[in-house]
């Protein structure tokens, strides 16, 4: 109850005196209560417990026991929950991670290649004795020995938050191969700080301590002791066209003057092109750049990677529903466009997932099981059987019998189904790879229980229709593939499947037999069709024991005919394989504890809309208050409402421009006026003046309606939805906000 | 799904159409027309304290369903510490003063964790200073917590180190404990104090820290503009929260001129007591000379900058013009202190108080 006297205190204003509190800049609140007198091993159970969960009982003391039992119940189970998003987390990270260095793999062995042979020819330059090296000015010898290296990173994406993860990983792949790395960042090159600012940040790095003086000869001598000598120097800049032009050049300047004594090697990150240190350097600064190029891999590359390894190969065991992958494509593709949002989206839905799901701990139980197998997970099965049965798809599935056997193999069919599932979408990606089918889109119509719904119905009627039917036209072709009767990519990719040239095909089955490798009874099929085509001379023929024992003659016209019946039946394999194992999460019992579906709260908590919603607060209040007086009033104000709205929906009716004096009139006119009819009205305010009031009364009610004013002034220029008078025009204020 | 995107791209036209739509109209409606000459002095105002008293005295409204309002959101504060443990900062806003929603959930739902309250809402609020107590705080809970093993953490005090190493201190690992972590609440992480992105950014990288957790409010309809993407999803990893209030800004709104106010830019001994007490004991002294000098020449139209300057070298308060000029312009920032032309040509300071006020102002800052 304390936020409610809290509340009621900040709203009597008989006591406008602020506490000490408010007016620091900063204290502290309170200190951690010290844990270990109660500590359980449940850990955290100590905050829970103070803390209502229905805010309906609100007198704790008062519980009866097997509340109380409850309660523990529901601790522990938060914090089983904790842990498990915890392990699912790190799981899901750590993969992301591994995948993404595996994409760069190649070009960091690249990189490093080119560190190595730049340094070299720095050292071809000769090294300085001991006492010219550590002497505190350069050596110029050559214009030749005053060239950096400048490895130039491409990094074909305007997003650098995204390559942010590549530059750390690339800094840490040249460390554990013996270079001398540091890792820069545009914020230290900023003007304010200048050169000495990027400095401080190379010592820092390099000598792991905090220098005031930043000089560069510390940074040689440090060079030159022992262990650090005869290794490259590199360092990383990972944005550098947010660089503060003028610092970069007067380092990079000052570093072709030291780079005899210290090898410094630069990499550096370019968004746009290869021209863009052009535009940020001037020539006397680029002529000492020795540039080369490499170029990472591309965004759409990446993001096809991540969505394999954690929705569709699913490592944690945590997936999305249909919605929710829906939501994640046109978040990716409309709001932001980067790597690292769609992966922060991801975290979010994992997180909302395990704090709202009860039974989502069992994830992480099954997580750990995987990890060391054999071994029992902390299940307790009696409180497993208590949420199962509230899943609606457990209910559903009338799975009669509930006991702890159905439950696990409820889990190990929803984990076969899950892996077919897999497998097929993985089938398909292969097969629409050539079309530049995204993963993403491929993965939300693969999601759908619509279409497997209505794909299982029409299944019956196609198959007794067409026995015997010979496929000439399109619309024979569409019936007879299900897939294909409604477009959408998968039916893309099977009619692409049908035209796929013979060594193509060749090729895709390879691939496909190497996707399904773990699941035996597709594999099997793609084995059977894989030997009906086979390599010879050359060149891709058809299994001649399997087909040709039909047609004596082998005309070329009968040679295609042929193959192209290989193709019919990739196609028919496909499309059965989809009929039979697309089953999306969402139509497989259990799933509830799989799967997230509640798109709204993922939006909502991922996209903050202030704009629109802290107007819409304002115009509608009374839909969140809930209040009895205010609600019934349709378009017009009444004088109970809140100050601030009324005078928001009162400008909603100026210009750009309000002016003060009529809009206070209007103001005045509403709240003394509960009767005036809608808003319109309420402008053409009548003269203050011949309205008769006791003048005392009038006085006061007069400063009362004025400091009102005054305050719902303020409130909106908190919000930033009024900017204040200018001295031009002293008597308006400024609408900022147009419509929603 | 093709029908589905179509339907969704119109919408998104229709809006953005919409939006501009109503601008112009806006636009058209403030330019044609009987345009509005009125004055405000024409509503007959009421005289300044007579608008402050009751100001202080207005009738709240809706009391009853405001106290249920934020009665709902405790329903939320198991979501709110699950989220906050598992590596997100939480971001609310909503109209309505938010300060003491959090402050509740952080007394009542965090008290196993530290909790530090930054009022953005405040003029000036030092970074580093807030940093270093954080670091302060941490060394403290990771002493108690291992009592036997300590001695390694202190080497240095913290008010002497630099905020690189500082924030190294807060990001590092000598905790393996993933609970280990120190909340911060920043009322108004938009507000005027902190809204400027140097601070941003350090806020940012505070944040990043892992022994950092971060709670916020927002209040401006833009505050978003305030992040890069880099800091919205590697380091301050908001979820945001939409939770309206209605209740009084009451002290977010200390610090704005009331509009109808006469002279509405004056400030009152209070806030300028407010605003001095936090700036260097030399910045304070000198706009004590000033004052001083304001006091025993009250006929005068101000004191030129020379006599300033030399008066302040005298002392010692300033050994350059540079210096002056920088806590000038400090002082002029917020209003403390104004500059108008001397009758023989020159320009003259003076500051925008009555000689009560200012003595009163004085007696507050010298305490």
């Amino acid at each position: 109850m304390a936020i409610a006297s809290a509340a009621a205190e900040s709203l009597t204003q008989g006591t406008p005196e602020t506490t000490e509190n408010d007016l620091q800049p900063f204290f502290v609140f309170h200190k951690a209560s010290s844990r270990k007198s109660d500590k359980k091993p449940t850990g955290t159970g100590k905050t829970r417990r103070r803390i209502d969960l229905s805010p309906s009982s609100p007198n704790k003391t008062e519980k009866s026991e097997p509340d109380k039992a409850g309660e523990r119940d529901e601790h522990c189970n938060e914090h089983l929950r904790t842990e498990a998003f915890e392990l699912v987390w790190s799981k899901i990270n750590s993969t992301i991670k591994d995948i993404l260095r595996g994409i760069n793999t190649n070009v960091f062995n690249e990189i490093h290649h080119w560190v190595l042979e730049s340094f070299n020819a720095i050292q071809s330059f000769g090294t300085p004795g001991f006492t010219e090296a550590t002497r505190s000015f350069p050596i110029v010898t050559d214009a030749n020995s005053k060239l950096l290296f400048t490895g130039m990173v491409l990094t074909r994406n305007m997003e650098f938050v995204d390559d942010l993860l590549t530059f750390e990983d690339l800094g840490l792949f040249l460390r554990s191969n013996g270079c001398h790395v540091a890792n820069l960042s545009s914020l230290d090159f900023s003007a304010k700080s200048g050169i000495g600012g990027c400095l401080r940040g190379l010592l820092r790095q390099f000598l792991k301590a905090t220098l005031y003086e930043a000089d560069i000869s510390i940074l040689a001598s440090w060079y030159r002791e022992q262990e650090n000598h005869n290794t490259p120097v590199v360092v990383i800049i990972d944005d550098m066209e947010r660089c503060c032009g003028s610092v970069l050049s007067d380092f990079i300047l000052m570093m072709s003057e030291w780079v005899v004594k210290i090898p410094i090697i630069l990499l550096m990150g370019v968004a746009t092109t290869l021209n863009a240190p052009r535009n940020l350097l001037p020539s006397n600064v680029l002529q000492h750049l020795c540039p080369s190029k490499f170029i990472l891999g591309s965004p759409a590359e990446r993001m096809d990677a991540v969505v394999e390894a954690v929705l569709v190969k699913q490592c944690s065991g945590f997936s999305v529903g249909h919605k929710v992958a829906v939501f994640l494509k046109n978040y990716f593709l409309n709001q932001d466009g980067t790597l690292t949002s769609f992966i922060r989206a991801l975290k979010i839905a994992c997180a909302q997932h395990f704090s709202m799901e009860p039974l989502s701990f069992i994830l992480g139980g099954l997580l750990v099981e995987e990890k060391q197998k054999g071994e029992k997970s902390g299940l307790q099965p009696e409180v497993v059987l208590k949420y199962t049965s509230q899943l609606p798809s457990y209910a559903r599935n009338q799975m009669a019998e509930q006991n702890g056997k159905s439950l696990v193999h409820g889990f190990s069919e929803l984990r076969r189904l899950h892996k077919c599932w897999s497998t097929v979408v993985l089938c398909l990606y292969e097969a629409g790879k050539c079309n530049k089918i995204r993963l993403l889109d491929l993965l939300c119509e693969a999601l759908n229980p619509d279409l497997y719904t209505s794909r299982a119905s029409n299944n019956h009627v196609v198959l007794e229709k067409d026995v015997g039917v010979p496929m000439a036209t399109d619309r024979s072709i569409r019936r007879k593939y299900s897939t294909l009767r409604k477009g959408g990519f998968i039916g893309q990719i099977v009619r692409k499947v049908r035209d796929l040239p013979a060594l193509m095909l060749y090729q895709l089955l390879k691939s496909w037999e190497k996707t399904t490798v773990d699941v035996l009874e597709i594999h099997e099929k793609v084995k059977d069709l894989q030997s009906l085509l086979r390599f010879e001379d050359g060149k891709l023929k058809p299994n001649v024991d399997d087909i040709s024992k039909k047609h004596s003659s082998r005309s070329p016209l009968n040679m295609e005919k042929e193959s192209k019946e290989v193709n019919e039946k990739a196609a028919a394999l496909i499309d059965c394989l989809v009929r039979d194992y697309l089953r999306p999460i969402e139509c497989i019992p259990l799933h509830e504890i799989f799967c997230f579906k509640n798109v709204e709260k993922l939006q909502l908590a991922l996209i903050g809309d202030p704009r629109r919603r802290i107007q819409v607060d304002l115009l509608e209040f009374h839909k969140i208050l809930q209040c009895g007086c205010c609600s019934k009033s349709g378009n017009v104000l009444l004088p109970s409402m809140h100050d601030t709205s009324i005078m928001y929906s009162l400008a909603q009716e100026h210009g750009d421009l309000i002016n003060l004096h009529d809009w206070f009139q209007s103001f005045k006119t509403v709240v003394l006026h509960p009767s005036s009819k809608g808003k319109h009205k309420s402008k053409q305010s009548p003269n203050p003046k011949k309205r008769k009031y006791s003048h005392d009364s009038e006085n006061k009610g007069e400063a009362s309606i004025q400091a009102r004013f005054c305050r719902a002034v303020t409130e909106l220029q908190i919000t930033g939805l009024l900017r204040m008078p200018s001295r031009r025009r002293p008597d308006c204020v400024q609408r900022v906000a147009f419509g929603l | 799904m093709e029908i589905n995107n179509g339907v969704e791209d119109e919408e998104l036209e229709e809006e953005e159409f919409g939006f501009s739509r109503n601008y112009f109209l806006a636009k058209e409606l403030g330019g044609s027309g009987k345009k509005s000459t009125r004055k405000l002095s024409d509503i007959g105002l009421v005289d300044e304290q007579e608008l402050r008293a009751a100001a202080s005295n207005i009738e709240p409204k809706h009391e009853k369903e405001i106290v249920a309002l934020m009665n709902s959101y405790k329903s939320l504060y198991p979501k709110w510490v699950f989220e906050l443990r598992c590596g997100f900062g939480l971001l609310m806003y909503g109209f309505g003063s938010k300060k003491s929603l959090i402050e509740d959930f952080a007394s009542t739902a965090l008290t196993e964790y530290s909790v530090v309250v930054i009022n953005g809402y405040l003029q000036t609020i030092n970074v580093k200073q807030v940093v270093i107590s954080l670091a302060e705080v941490l060394a403290d809970q990771l002493r108690t917590k291992r009592a036997n093993t300590s001695g390694n953490l202190s080497k240095q005090p913290f008010n002497s180190r630099s905020m690189d190493d500082l924030l190294a201190f807060l990001n590092g690992s000598q905790t393996q404990d993933k609970d280990c972590f120190i909340c911060i609440v920043v009322h108004n992480i938009d507000g005027p104090g902190l809204r400027d992105p140097e601070t941003q950014q350090y806020l940012s990288q505070i944040a990043a820290c892992s022994c950092i957790r971060i709670i916020a409010s927002i209040d401006h309809v833009n505050s978003a503009l305030l992040w890069d993407k880099k800091m919205v999803h590697t380091q301050f990893n908001w979820c945001w929260y939409h939770v309206p209030t209605f209740a009084p800004y009451r002290v977010e709104g200390m610090f704005f001129p009331m509009i109808l106010a006469h002279g509405s830019t004056a400030q009152t001994a209070k806030t300028a007591a407010i605003v001095l007490q936090s700036l260097t004991p030399n910045a304070q002294s000198v706009f004590r000379v000033l004052a001083e000098h304001q006091l025993s020449h009250p006929d005068e139209e101000g004191m030129p900058i020379n006599d300033l300057y030399t008066n302040c070298r005298e002392r010692f308060l300033v050994s350059s013009q540079v210096t002056l000029n920088s806590h000038l312009t400090e002082f002029k920032d917020h209003e403390l202190v104004k500059t108008r032309r001397h009758s023989d040509g020159q320009d003259c300071l003076y500051i925008p108080l009555t000689a009560e006020a200012l003595v009163k102002l004085l007696a507050e800052i010298s305490q």
